[in-house]
């Protein structure tokens, strides 16, 4: 498993340098990837896999293309790279299309992030056997249980790139997961479903898997009676699990990309109050132990804080260097990795208090966003708010509005962001939102 | 980043139909193109994979007692263009090669996989999945009986053989025709796909199936400028075919499509929030189908339990007017099968007949819990992943009504015409799906435009408020993919013009 990923990297750099490129930029990847399910009492499936990859980016004559293989025999791989620069060659030339410089990746950190925790590759079938039960067992307390499927996900990951202009470095990482959907039967043929999952870098960082279970189990039996709620306008209070999501689509466009194509409708809002006061988002890659920490992109550029949204206004957007220069934008990095949204003061409770009457979010189902102009529409499941405390549950219904006047009706944020994703976000609260329903 | 893969898994619920992923403008792999001289059989003709080295891991894999067990060959080349800004100067190719081992003993799956197709690395593998099981019966396998790929999609000229200097000018004239359309379009974006997949299936009960499954598909995105305003829509076109396939007329209807849908935003307002009737216009509407009972209707969730409709079969679900059929035998369709990836010869299943529930889609693992032959529905995304019940193409069949009877019929509703995505609970049995663009109905007459609603449904009833169908049923030919469980398949969907009694519309409050 100790292969020299670093050397892999080069060589296929070396290799595209012979066959005539100008730069070339190779990624190694490797990863050991196991899953155990257990359902309703039994081990159901086992999955143990160790996967490789080669990706390789060809600058030459002022052209580019990018490849990669799951081949990795020395003879076939020698001819794709060849055919790689061949390719490359038949395309239009484009000034933009350029190695990522020396200065965007000289002086990135050397931190530890602590991402790697050798306890799981060290993890026993015993141990997640053990784990898989102790989440079945609480997840069955109810007697509406039809089934429930438990599952425990770890492996390691290792990533090396080299390039023809000094680059030259890996990252490596752990990650261990685990958690239990659930059904549950319902009035007539219908079902509840919910579930709950948790994981992170380091074993020591899981919770009980006791309260795994119990916390997936708990929310589905909240789902139990569920109802269409009414067509009205009024506040939502989006829990922190779903409002990480909600933050995504927000973010979709905000970059060069959908920039410099014309198709975000962040553009004209760069630099300005774009959203509520209550609004700042950092990007953050160097959080210890963080679930998308890194020391560098996938494009080499040195990892660092980045300020999106600060007090509501726009200060960055995610720039790659292509799109970068292409639309004169210094490159920031083209990709995300924490995201954290600054929390307020109240907890989840409180906040439904103040709302006093609207509807509380705790998923969404499908529904999507236009990014050239914010206009978005999302199924939900949740719950009234009545008398400022959670209600009966209701489903069925849609929310719909824009991401720009949706944001700027972010009235109040929670103390709870929520840990298990890479977007850390603590319940939000909207005001006068468009709800359909019966 | 398979980490994040997970993330994005675990934070999904039910199944999701999707549309590509260039609108979201995220960092999507855009990519190339060429000939990769790829032998017909590579697992053969690379590495020596015979039928003795394949009876050999299949021992290995069976070691330890075994119901059922599969290896699944897999090599793909996909090429990638990206048109943006008048050129085409960014091409991507992806190579992905390895063989899935599976062994099912009972309810129990051991699973792994290898890209290192030598013999010691697939026989580690082996061991690896067959750990699951704890049994001393060993089983024999079968001597295997080859079949001959079928004649589903057939090509003349391999994707390998397809040059760039082909595809290129094919993006052009795409580009040039979208910008002729209109003088508020502002920028054109042309993406290109093409796939050359081969497969090599053998199962411990002797079956052992080649297919190669060709594939393509092309997309164009317009941006559009009215004074301070910008819209944008999109179109694509998808199926297993070859290049000759991108006929001028196919292409201008599809960049008339695009620009059509891109012109209407500008006029398009958000419906009335709230329940009304939904008429859905004939092709992509099919997605009512993917979602308010196909997912719902594959049977790994009803041998849980654990779908809405588990407990219906035989039972009437609609009017005698609805048939829902899920077919993979329509010829170079994008959902279309030879063989599913279990080796089972694809087939037609009738989902709905006459109104009464018919039969789920099947798997090996599925069918035998319920005692019926597999229907040929077991997919996998790759040689990643172990199989389960999919859909490939799903249709509703002709009804006896018109589509203006239907239009005539709504004194306030909306027809929905285009779509980005949709999912579904499969318990609950609520669906989704987002209407890009359709149009308000007052007084049985198509007024105003409307735009990025989504609407809501439960599956059971929505089937039950299906009051009329139209005779106009056409597939889409859109690039649809499915994803469940994290895995992503190639669809296709089709239904005539429909009407909904009743679903719940995205929209503004009036009051």
């Amino acid at each position: 498993m100790s292969v020299d990923l670093k050397a892999r990297a080069a060589q296929a750099v070396e290799l595209a340098g012979q066959a005539g490129a100008e730069d070339a930029w190779s990624t190694v990847t490797q990863s050991r990837d196991v899953q155990f399910e257990y359902r309703d009492g039994n081990l159901e499936k086992v999955k143990d896999t160790t996967s490789q990859s080669l990706g390789i980016r060809i600058y030459a004559g002022g052209r580019y293309s990018s490849h990669s293989t799951t081949d990795l025999d020395p003879e076939r791989l020698q001819d794709f790279i060849s055919e790689a620069v061949a390719i490359t060659a038949a395309l239009e030339p484009d000034e933009y299309r350029r190695i990522t410089p020396e200065a965007l990746f000289r002086d990135r950190p050397a931190a530890d992030l602590d991402l790697v925790d050798t306890s799981v590759q060290a993890l026993e079938r015993e141990q997640r056997i053990a784990w898989c039960q102790a989440l079945d067992e609480t997840a069955h307390q109810h007697e509406q249980v039809i089934s429930a499927t438990c599952g425990v996900y770890d492996g390691t990951q290792r990533s090396a790139s080299a390039s023809s202009n000094g680059f030259l470095d890996e990252q490596r990482s752990t990650y261990c997961w685990f958690g239990a959907s659930v059904t549950l039967r319902d009035q007539g043929d219908k079902r509840a479903e919910d579930g709950f999952y948790a994981g992170g870098a380091h074993v020591a960082d899981l919770p009980d898997p006791e309260a795994v279970g119990k916390e997936a189990l708990a929310r589905t039996v909240s789902r139990l009676g569920s109802e269409k709620g009414p067509t009205v306008k009024t506040s939502m209070v989006v829990d922190a699990r779903a409002a990480a999501s909600l933050i995504s689509r927000l973010l979709g466009p905000a970059n060069a990309r959908s920039v410099q194509q014309d198709r975000s409708f962040w553009t004209p809002l760069i630099g300005e109050q774009a959203f509520s006061k209550n609004l700042t988002v950092v990007d953050d890659p160097l959080i210890v132990r963080g679930l998308a920490s890194r020391r560098y992109d996938s494009e080499g550029i040195s990892a660092r804080a980045l300020p999106i949204v600060e007090d509501g206004v726009i200060s960055n957007i995610y720039v790659d260097t292509y799109y970068g220069r292409k639309g004169d934008m210094t490159p920031t990095t083209g990709s995300p990795s924490n995201r954290i949204v600054r929390p307020g003061d109240l907890s989840l409770s409180e906040l439904l208090s103040e709302v006093g009457e609207g509807v509380y979010v705790t998923s969404w189902l499908g529904g999507n966003a236009d990014g050239t102009t914010g206009d978005f529409s999302l199924g939900l499941r949740g719950h009234l708010i009545e008398n400022g405390e959670v209600g009966r549950p209701v489903g069925e219904m849609n929310v719909t509005g824009n991401l720009r006047d949706l944001f700027s009706r972010l009235e109040l944020i929670g103390n709870d962001p929520y840990p298990y994703s890479s977007t850390l976000t603590p319940s939000l609260v909207f005001s006068d939102v468009d709800f359909s329903g019966a | 980043m398979k980490r994040r893969e997970f993330l994005g898994r675990a934070a999904a619920s039910g199944a999701v139909l999707t549309m590509p992923a260039f609108l979201s403008g995220c960092g999507v792999q855009q990519a190339t193109a060429v000939a990769g001289k790829t032998p017909e059989n590579p697992f053969m003709e690379w590495f020596g994979v015979d039928q003795a080295t394949t009876a050999r891991v299949m021992s290995e894999l069976s070691a330890n007692g075994a119901d059922a067990a599969d290896l699944y060959f897999q090599h793909s080349r996909t090429n990638y263009l990206v048109l943006e800004d008048g050129i085409v100067s960014s091409a991507s190719s992806t190579i992905e090669q390895g063989v899935g081992l599976r062994v099912v003993v009972g309810e129990q799956t051991g699973y792994a996989f290898t890209e290192d197709l030598t013999l010691p690395s697939m026989l580690a593998a082996a061991k690896t999945a067959a750990a699951i099981a704890s049994g001393n019966t060993v089983v024999a396998p079968q001597a295997f009986n080859a079949k001959g790929a079928g004649d589903l999609y057939k090509t003349s000229v391999p994707w390998s053989d397809v040059g760039i200097d082909q595809k290129l000018p094919l993006m052009k004239f795409v580009e040039s025709q979208a910008k002729s359309m209109d003088e508020a379009v502002e920028k054109v974006a042309v993406y290109w796909a093409d796939q050359d997949e081969r497969v090599m299936i053998a199962t411990l009960d002797g079956k052992l199936v080649t297919d190669h499954r060709p594939m393509t598909r092309v997309t164009v995105t317009v941006t559009a400028r009215r004074g301070e305003e910008v819209q944008s829509g999109f179109s694509n076109i998808a199926a297993r075919e070859e290049f000759g396939w991108y006929t001028e007329e196919r292409l201008n209807t599809m960049v008339k499509e695009a620009v059509d849908r891109t012109m209407v935003l500008f006029d398009a307002r958000r419906p009335p929030a709230g329940e009304m009737p939904v008429i859905l216009a004939s092709g992509a509407s099919g997605i009512l189908l993917h979602e308010a009972i196909g997912h719902g209707m594959e049977a790994d969730f009803n041998r849980k339990g654990t779908s809405i409709y588990s407990d219906m079969i035989g039972k009437k679900v609609a009017e005698p007017f609805v048939t829902v059929v899920d077919q993979a035998t329509i010829p170079r369709e994008r959902g279309a099968l030879n063989y599913d990836d279990e080796g089972n010869k694809a087939g037609r299943t009738v989902l709905v007949e006459d109104g009464i529930l018919k039969s789920y889609l099947h798997d090996n693992i599925s069918a035998k819990q319920y005692g019926l032959q597999p229907t040929g529905s077991g997919r996998r995304e790759s040689y990643k992943y172990a199989p389960m019940p999919r859909m490939s193409c799903t249709f509703m069949e002709d009804g006896p009504h018109t589509r203006d009877e239907i239009i005539a019929a709504v004194d306030r509703g909306i027809i929905c015409e285009t779509y980005t995505n949709g999912q579904v609970q499969i318990g609950a049995g609520d669906y989704t799906f987002y209407v890009k663009n359709g149009w308000l109905v007052e007084n049985g007459k198509v007024t105003a435009p409307i735009k990025d609603v989504n609407i809501i449904g439960n599956g059971p009833e929505s089937l039950k408020r299906i009051t009329m169908v139209a005779n106009d049923a056409r597939l889409d030919t859109g690039g649809w993919t499915c994803g469940k469980n994290g895995q992503s398949v190639p669809v296709s969907q089709g239904i005539p013009s429909v009407l909904v009694s009743k679903m719940t519309v995205g929209g503004e409050n009036v009051s």
